[in-house]
């Protein structure tokens, strides 16, 4: 599991790994099933706080993301990837609604910014259509 | 009371007719990562020096360890894990020499320990102090901080010189030896983004005061910019207001508490847009924000300005 994390970045570190992990689960990268390192082999891989991994770790359990069996370790759940999906849908809305109220602001109109994001599609459709397949 | 390791109380010093410490307080809990911050000159410094019982305060109170430094400085040093900054040891002795010669001075000196931590912090013994890198250096002088096993570590700058990848590294060792021990570790350091991933805690030491003591995270989700028309402001408590910086009809204000903020200011129906800060942004707004100074204060200033 290959994560990287941002210092000095807007995005709060317990977040830059949180979603970094829902996104390898959400891609198939992290497997139903498969082990995470431990909280601690993480903190000293990262070099970030044991109790920040401890959180995100949590937060992934109750999200339905991971489980955490008792004197095992952390495993990624058999619905990761569904649970994954949603907490992406989430995220991507969020970030839609900061662009179009960028939009709104330069003071274009729904049909605009429905052009807009249908063109941005189709050039991502254009340079790589796996990727473009794999957008919710 | 909690479980302070650390307490420190309205205290004041001063050097000369100089306030370095102005009140200063904080507490520290057992345990925690706890980072102290603020710019070179803040007085960092000069508070961990009355720690440690090696200067006297003015005023106030302190208790480390449930010990007053100005009284018994002795025990409470053979009790705390110690690096200064610009820590300065005999050049022409051998590393492993030092950790000879330091012993001594410890009960608790456990030299197998000194040795572990010597090898894991890849210190090599054999070569003389003189020779070792900014980094060998710092690292030596951990292992003479930690190797009589203290139950508080109290670290000055210690990421001071040393390049990205030594920090990091060095960041690893709190985290491994320090943290995942238990222990207590108060360090200072003038780079809020470095002690991000590793801080438990942080304290923002300003015009010797702490300005804000809080949990690492809820600094990020207190402190953000807030973008929305002059005449809104009026609604803003203005002792929350860290920094302004006006722009044609709008201003843009980075408030301490802005989840209340927003609150107050969605109820009211004022439109405003919002701003994640990082940490470095968050830093400056305390300590060199534009406060205060109401517009009419400004006016004042301008030549043609009306009124006194």
């Amino acid at each position: 599991m290959i994560l990287r994390i941002e210092k000095g970045s807007a995005v709060p570190i317990s977040r830059q790994i949180g979603s970094q992990i829902a996104t390898l689960c959400a891609s198939g990268k992290l497997r139903p099933g498969q082990r995470l390192p431990s909280v601690r082999e993480l903190a000293r891989e990262l070099a970030v706080n044991q109790n920040t991994i401890l959180r995100v770790y949590e937060r992934l359990v109750s999200e339905g993301l991971l489980e955490m069996l008792h004197g095992q370790g952390t495993f990624v759940s058999d619905r990761a990837r569904e649970s994954s999906l949603a907490a992406h849908r989430d995220r991507l809305l969020d970030e839609l609604r900061q662009l179009g109220r960028q939009g709104i602001a330069l003071g274009l109109s729904n049909e605009q910014l429905h052009e807009l994001l249908a063109e941005a599609l189709h050039q991502l459709q254009q340079t790589s259509p796996a990727e473009a397949e794999t957008t919710p | 009371m909690s479980d302070s390791v650390i307490e420190i109380h309205a205290v004041t010093k001063s050097f000369r007719r100089d306030p370095v410490l102005r009140g200063m307080s904080l507490q520290v809990e057992r345990g925690r990562t706890f980072a102290f911050l603020g710019r070179n000159g803040a007085g960092k410094t000069t508070a961990i020096r009355l720690l440690l019982g090696l200067l006297n305060r003015d005023g106030g109170e302190i208790r480390v360890l449930g010990l007053d430094p100005a009284t018994d400085p002795l025990t409470l040093r053979g009790r705390v894990g110690y690096l200064a900054e610009d820590q300065t040891m005999y050049g022409w002795m051998r590393a492993a020499e030092i950790l000879r010669f330091v012993a001594p001075f410890y009960p608790t000196w456990d030299h197998e320990l000194a040795l572990r931590y010597a090898r894991e912090f890849e210190v090599p013994l054999g070569t003389k102090i003189k020779h070792l890198s900014k980094g060998q250096n710092v690292r030596l002088g951990l292992v003479l901080a930690l190797a009589h096993r203290p139950e508080l570590v109290i670290l000055d700058d210690p990421a001071l010189g040393l390049d990205p990848i030594m920090r990091k590294q060095f960041n690893r060792d709190l985290i491994t030896h320090l943290q995942g021990e238990g222990r207590t570790v108060f360090y200072s350091s003038h780079l809020l983004y470095e002690v991000e991933p590793v801080a438990d805690e942080v304290a923002i030491l300003d015009r010797g005061q702490v300005v804000r003591q809080c949990e690492t995270e809820s600094l990020r989700r207190d402190v953000k910019q807030i973008t929305l028309r002059h005449d809104a402001l009026v609604l803003i408590d203005q002792d929350v207001i860290l920094d302004r910086r006006p722009d044609g009809l709008e201003t843009a204000i980075v408030v301490s508490n802005a989840e209340y903020v927003m609150e107050k200011l969605c109820r009211e129906g004022v439109e405003h847009r919002l701003v994640d800060l990082n940490l470095d942004e968050i830093f400056e707004a305390y300590v060199s924000g534009q406060r205060g100074e109401p517009i009419h204060l400004r006016q004042a200033f301008e030549p043609t300005g009306s009124q006194s």
